[in-house]
């Protein structure tokens, strides 16, 4: 591979709370080629949409911001430290997941697409004007010159949606953030919001990093997925492999607990038992061996770090899926009936085992 | 997308609720009204679970909160256990609310965030239930315990301090305390004099959720929906399950209901209804759910670009026919009512997809 176009490395984001340091980030690294899209899957909590808002600076003045984040051989952190503004909105931009709240209610569409062409590319009034149209219809919004003139409430949820995505674009940037883009969509204009990001990133060159909490959003849209948990990379790897092998017990666990369409009604689910661990109060260890089936001794103390498989697959557990320590840990647990970490092993129904 | 047929209903005493051309408007100033709901028909029978699904704006959730009669609905029937509620006084709504008991999506702010677990999961029981507090405690410790949380470290908790999943189960468990202990409940004194109306009709109770699981993260949502269907088996509740996440729908549902704009374009059993989806509208919503399997290939023939028109001005004849790509003539002149393409299989539809004679 080249030079990435954005590499990170060894990022940690903290917050300081009554209780202690909450490690929101801890530890993540990924390079993101141009033209090229990371999809970052995590649950609520797990560090995800904090890894995108470092990224494009809009975290709080009391964050602890640990790691270097290069973009382009340019230092992001000193750009952030410096007061650089015409990086931010130009070069990398982002969409968020609710298109409402990112959107000023008071302020007409017009006048929020052409806001950072004005701003950061210095266009007259009437250039803005007409770039604005241009990008509107580029987004795929009907009558753009009328929509210009509206407020964002007249639009629905999957135009204001369009509208945000065209503000984000309208400097041309080389990488886009959007953070859970559909969350807050219906399933039937999800779908077209999810193709237009991705035609549009064909058509522009470039790079992308989609959130989200459903691995069926960036199946088949990333190239490379990052799976999260508790501020850690649990998993990370070219999108055909993590589909067709996954190693970290988490993401099997992921993908097995969402109903797939595919299932026949009344299939029993596999739940992930219990909750999602306080960031505060982490301890040493796997962040996931309480809620995992492939649990060991060694995953209590033991914190694990990423470690390389196949195909450029990096992935942070000790006994991971389809290997021997994963087998061997899985069968351990289940003649006990249940894991070093104390969990039942009951509330699994029995998965087949992978060799 | 008819509303007006009823064909897809059905007869027989196991029916425990059934709702006939239900209609209801919300006023939108100046004396206009829009209709959130434009006259539905379906039923639900003792045990079964019925999934109704849709685009947000389709009325789903005012379908459900219409059977409690949260607003009472501008017109149509309710009949739940041969009874219509729409007849009977607020007292008798009341005293029938016992039966019949609701979830709601955000499980945080559905509870009292003032007050504690105990408390809350009690307050039932302080209104219908035995004036004994020990008794009160025993049905408040064993139905926590029946939806998984530890009585003795949630009872003097507040909401605050448990996760969402948690509170989600705090609030099942609330409405538990009303379904499921009827039988050792004593008649209060609040209760009023003249509830004998309908006795003989099913002894089952209903239990709707509204979107229950799409506030939780992924990994809690199946903890959730497996709660609910064991919960189902073990106390014999019938549920009503409105959400708008198909894959979910189909796990939880023994027949699925699909509503848009106000009216209902199909309904069947889960299995038919995803692998024969007769309806346009069903078939659209179904190719749009991003499909975590590798092996599929994601679908890129779908040409809707349409967005959900107004309520509040609907298109005529069938409501669908603005992002349908079978549309004809016909489907602006007349309405299509509900017919059979199958077994247990209605449609609303002038032109099904499948080749089967209406």
């Amino acid at each position: 591979m080249t030079v990435p176009l954005l590499s990170v490395a060894d990022l940690r984001v903290g917050f300081a709370t009554q209780r202690g340091l909450l490690r929101a980030v801890d530890g993540v690294s990924f390079d993101l080629a141009e033209g090229q899209t990371l999809g970052i899957v995590g649950e609520s909590g797990s560090g995800k949409s904090v890894t995108a808002k470092t990224l494009m600076n809009l975290l709080p003045s009391y964050a602890q911001v640990e790691g270097s984040v290069t973009f382009d051989a340019r230092d992001v952190m000193a750009m952030a430290a410096q007061g650089e503004r015409h990086f931010w909105g130009v070069e990398m931009t982002m969409v968020f997941q609710d298109p409402m709240t990112s959107l000023n209610p008071v302020k007409k569409v017009g006048e929020q697409v052409a806001e950072s062409l004005r701003v950061h590319l210095k266009r007259s009034r009437k250039e803005a004007r007409e770039e604005s149209v241009d990008l509107l219809q580029q987004v795929g919004i009907p009558e753009p010159k009328k929509r210009l003139g509206q407020y964002p409430h007249e639009l629905s949820g999957g135009l204001r949606q369009r509208v945000v995505i065209a503000m984000s674009l309208a400097c041309s940037p080389r990488l886009l953030i959007a953070d859970e883009p559909t969350t807050a969509l219906d399933v039937t204009v999800q779908k077209h919001i999810l193709d237009l990001l991705d035609e549009l990133r064909e058509e522009r060159g470039m790079a992308m990093i989609l959130i989200t909490h459903d691995l069926g959003v960036v199946k088949g849209r990333a190239d490379q997925i990052m799976v999260m948990y508790a501020g850690r990379t649990m998993e990370q790897a070219d999108t055909a492999t993590l589909f067709s092998e996954m190693r970290h017990p988490y993401t099997e666990a992921l993908l097995e607990t969402i109903p797939r369409i595919d299932m026949a009604s009344h299939t029993r689910l596999v739940p992930i038992p219990g909750n999602p661990p306080d960031a505060v109060d982490l301890g040493p260890g796997c962040p996931f061996a309480q809620r995992c089936r492939y649990c060991s001794a060694a995953c209590l103390p033991d914190q694990p770090d990423l470690k390389q498989y196949d195909h450029g697959r990096v992935c942070a557990c000790h006994t991971p899926v389809g290997t021997e320590a994963g087998v061997a840990a899985h069968v351990a647990n289940r003649e006990s009936g249940v894991t070093p970490a104390g969990l039942d092993m009951g509330t699994f129904t029995p998965v087949e085992e992978k060799a | 997308m008819a509303g007006t047929g009823k064909a897809h209903l059905r007869p027989g005493d196991d029916v425990l609720v059934t709702v006939e051309d239900l209609v209801v408007e919300f006023p939108v100033g100046r004396g206009r009204t829009v209709k959130a709901v434009s006259g539905i028909s379906f039923d639900i029978r003792s045990g079964e679970t019925l999934g109704l699904v849709g685009e947000s704006g389709c009325g789903k959730s005012t379908s459900g909160r219409a059977i409690i009669q949260l607003p009472r609905p501008t017109s149509g029937s309710v009949t739940f256990r041969g009874v219509d509620l729409a007849d009977l006084s607020d007292e008798e709504i009341r005293q029938r609310r016992t039966h019949i008991q609701m979830i709601f999506q955000d499980p945080i702010s559905s509870l009292n965030p003032r007050r504690t677990v105990g408390d809350i999961v009690a307050e039932p029981l302080r209104v219908w239930g035995p004036s004994d507090a020990s008794e009160q405690e025993a049905i408040v410790d064993r139905m926590l315990d029946s939806v998984g949380v530890d009585p003795d470290t949630a009872r003097d908790k507040r909401p605050h301090e448990f996760s969402g999943g948690q509170c989600q189960r705090i609030s099942i468990a609330r409405s538990l305390v009303m379904l499921t202990n009827r039988g050792n409940l004593h008649r209060s004194r609040r209760r009023s004099r003249s509830s004998s109306r309908s006795r003989g009709r099913g002894r089952g109770r209903l239990l709707i959720c509204d979107e229950p699981v799409s506030s939780l993260d992924v990994s809690v949502q199946a903890q959730i929906l497996n709660l609910l269907e064991d919960l189902k088996a073990g106390y014999g509740l019938t549920m009503m399950f409105i959400a708008h996440d198909l894959a979910v729908v189909k796990n939880i549902s023994d027949r699925v209901a699909v509503m848009y704009l106000g009216k209902l374009c199909e309904v069947a059993d889960p299995d038919t209804l995803y692998a024969e989806a007769a309806h346009p509208y069903t078939d659209l919503l179904l190719g749009s759910v991003p499909e975590p399997d590798p092996t599929v290939e994601i679908d890129e023939g779908l040409i809707e670009d349409g967005e959900l028109p107004s309520p509040s001005n609907p298109p005529s004849g069938c409501r669908f026919r603005t992002r349908c790509e079978r549309v004809t003539d016909l489907c602006s002149s007349e309405e299509p009512q509900m017919r059979a393409v199958g077994d247990d299989h209605f449609v609303a539809c002038h032109h099904p997809l499948a080749a089967v004679a209406g």
